[in-house]
């Protein structure tokens, strides 16, 4: 069927820089988005067409994304709370959201400490990860399927699941992990060290839990770009009497360069986001030590009922992250995607 | 001769360091799997010892039972398996229009279109979150499985249409100009030709908006306050008894009933994983 493997290359977020022209581009199959060709038969059709194909989607998307990230920023500027809730009653109070939350030092915190969280999560994934891509094209079939195989159940796993295992592996008493701490004799006799009540351990257990969810996909993104790679290049820079350190700085790193920055660019989306293994793992606690931005908005608006507020928070979040994705649709423009 | 031997061994050894960095790199990354199914093999009993049991001595399917028996798993999967095939039809139906409108037409605003798309995609969690909370909360909708299908259709939409925009512009212009020549309307074009060339395309986004749907944790959890309603993620992530504390073998079984369709897919969707997840299906 068409479609299938073609897929791989034609979407955007698979981010497979296009092969060296003239190497491989010969026994790949057309290119998807091969635009020029697409347009001579295209151009014969009205747009009505197609915009009454898209009004079902778009009509869809009005009501649930559009619509509400506007009435998003309209509720940060009121003082919806709790008891609008039921009376639907609520003031414009202008930007006193904003400047409530700038002065908190509740707010710098929970930025301060997702930023920094985020770049742990990042960076720790995309180390892991590259290391199991190379680790992938050194491996013959039989174990490279194992790895895949195991990568894939790490990454299957829903994260209320894995949440609930993380609990179960690191638990005071009986935990697995305890255990085998303290078998090594390193930290002596961790058997009850509860890891949701310490702010290093908690963001350690949760860092963990993100990294061993995280790199998969990015593993398997990089080995398929690293498998688009010529070889003969690096033979040739090997014959020069490059070493193997050499190579990979030299060849490999800039040819996966586009992937990197996408991949790493999505990561810092979706770890920025990430709610369900923190809310779940340690509630945000101990003390709001791993309270991030997601978390605190979500404990503003639905703990404390304080709408108007967790709205203002979510904005300022929203426009943080509107600023990566901006630059993600740069770089996939860049990598000669066809939007 | 001496110095083809010297590379061959270098070359095992070399083998033979990425073999075991191989093996213990799935240790490590399996163990967690393993201990959530080996606990789940256990009984209460056994689970809870000093010294944990690293294979079950004495395996048992009671855990299942208890789980399958655990307050409201059958409601709640009823309701799980309503909200997300609603979602998925919707979602994958809609979505086909649309693809077959970005990727098979030019048009002015179609990139912005495209743009819009991606953003949508980004926007974090609770940002969609607390408004559609408060519209929901105003329209009725609150505790509704017609709210949660919404609200995963802000997640699931955009997704579909990106991955079968892939699978439309794979199909070869050539394919559209003989039926053109042929004398085929535009009508006929996409439901005789497009339509059923794309229907891997379906599949592919069908099991995306699937684990989309089925995961959600926390619009359920925020949206759904009667016990009745909970879906899936809501009834796992609440299993514990506060009277004799949590059981772990018990929530082990349910996290093993609960992850098994999403591994079961994403094995089977193996080679489309990479482009397709990285469009966000699986969102944090």
């Amino acid at each position: 069927m068409p479609g299938t493997d073609q897929t791989v290359r034609g979407n955007p977020r698979a981010a497979i820089p296009p092969p060296v022209p003239g190497h491989t581009a010969d026994a790949l199959p057309p290119r998807p988005g091969a635009a020029a060709t697409r347009s001579v038969s295209a151009h014969h059709r009205g747009p009505w067409v197609a915009w009454g194909l898209l009004t079902p989607a778009g009509l869809v998307m009005l009501a649930v994304t559009v619509a509400p990230i506007a009435f998003l920023v309209y509720a940060s500027f009121t003082d919806y709370d709790q008891r609008s809730l039921f009376t639907g009653a609520f003031d414009v109070v202008g930007t006193r959201q904003y400047t409530d939350l700038l002065s908190q030092a509740e707010f710098w915190d929970a930025l301060t400490r997702t930023v920094v969280f985020t770049a742990a999560m990042v960076a720790g994934s995309i180390a892991v990860g590259m290391g199991v891509a190379q680790l992938l094209t050194r491996l013959g079939s039989a174990m490279r399927m194992t790895v895949t195989v195991v990568l894939i159940l790490a990454w299957a796993m829903p994260t209320v699941a894995s949440s609930l295992v993380w609990k179960w592996l690191f638990q005071p008493g009986y935990g697995v992990v305890n255990w085998m701490l303290t078998q090594t004799g390193l930290f002596g006799d961790m058997t009850n060290t509860d890891w949701s009540n310490s702010a290093p351990l908690a963001y350690l257990s949760i860092w963990l839990l993100i990294v061993w969810q995280a790199v998969p996909f990015i593993a398997l993104t990089l080995y398929a770009a690293l498998s688009q790679m010529p070889a003969e290049v690096q033979e040739a820079a090997r014959l020069d009497g490059a070493g193997e350190w050499r190579v990979w700085w030299s060849i490999t790193l800039p040819f996966l360069r586009p992937t990197l920055t996408l991949v790493t660019l999505m990561s810092v989306i979706w770890d920025f986001n990430v709610f369900n293994q923190i809310w779940l793992v340690s509630a945000g606690g101990p003390d709001s030590a791993t309270t991030t931005l997601g978390v605190f908005a979500y404990r503003t608006a639905f703990v404390a009922f304080r709408v108007g507020q967790g709205a203002a928070l979510s904005v300022i979040t929203t426009v943080m992250l509107l600023a990566v994705t901006a630059l993600y649709i740069r770089r996939l423009l860049r990598s000669g995607e066809d939007l | 001769m001496l110095r083809t031997r010297g590379a061959r061994s270098t070359a095992t050894r070399g083998r033979l360091l990425s073999n075991s960095l191989a093996v213990v790199f799935c240790l490590v990354w399996l163990f967690p799997v393993y201990w959530m199914v080996n606990t789940a093999l256990k009984p209460r009993s056994e689970a809870m010892t000093a010294t944990p049991h690293f294979w079950p001595a004495s395996p048992t399917l009671h855990n299942f039972d208890v789980a399958l028996n655990h307050t409201g798993f059958w409601t709640n999967l009823g309701n799980s398996l309503l909200v997300v095939g609603a979602t998925v039809i919707v979602a994958v139906v809609l979505g086909m229009f649309a693809a077959a409108a970005v990727s098979r037409f030019r048009f002015r605003g179609r990139r912005t279109v495209m743009v819009a798309i991606l953003v949508a995609q980004m926007l974090p969690g609770t940002a969609l979150l607390i408004p559609t909370f408060l519209v929901f909360n105003e329209a009725g909708l609150l505790g509704t499985y017609t709210g949660l299908v919404l609200a995963y259709l802000a997640l699931a939409l955009p997704f579909s249409i990106w991955v079968m925009r892939g699978f439309f512009a794979a199909i070869p212009v050539e394919i559209e100009e003989a039926a053109r020549i042929d004398g085929a309307s535009t009508w006929q074009m996409l439901w005789k030709i497009l339509f059923p060339l794309v229907l891997p395309g379906v599949v592919a986004s069908s099991i995306f908006a699937f684990i989309a749907a089925w995961n959600d944790y926390l619009i359920a959890y925020t949206f759904m306050k009667d016990r009745g309603q909970y879906t899936l993620p809501v009834w796992l992530a609440s299993f514990t008894n506060p009277a004799s504390g949590t059981d772990y073998s018990a929530q082990m079984a349910g996290s093993v009933i609960f992850s098994l369709p999403v591994v079961v897919f994403f094995l089977l969707i193996q080679r489309k994983l990479v482009s397709g997840m990285s469009a966000g299906a699986v969102k944090g």
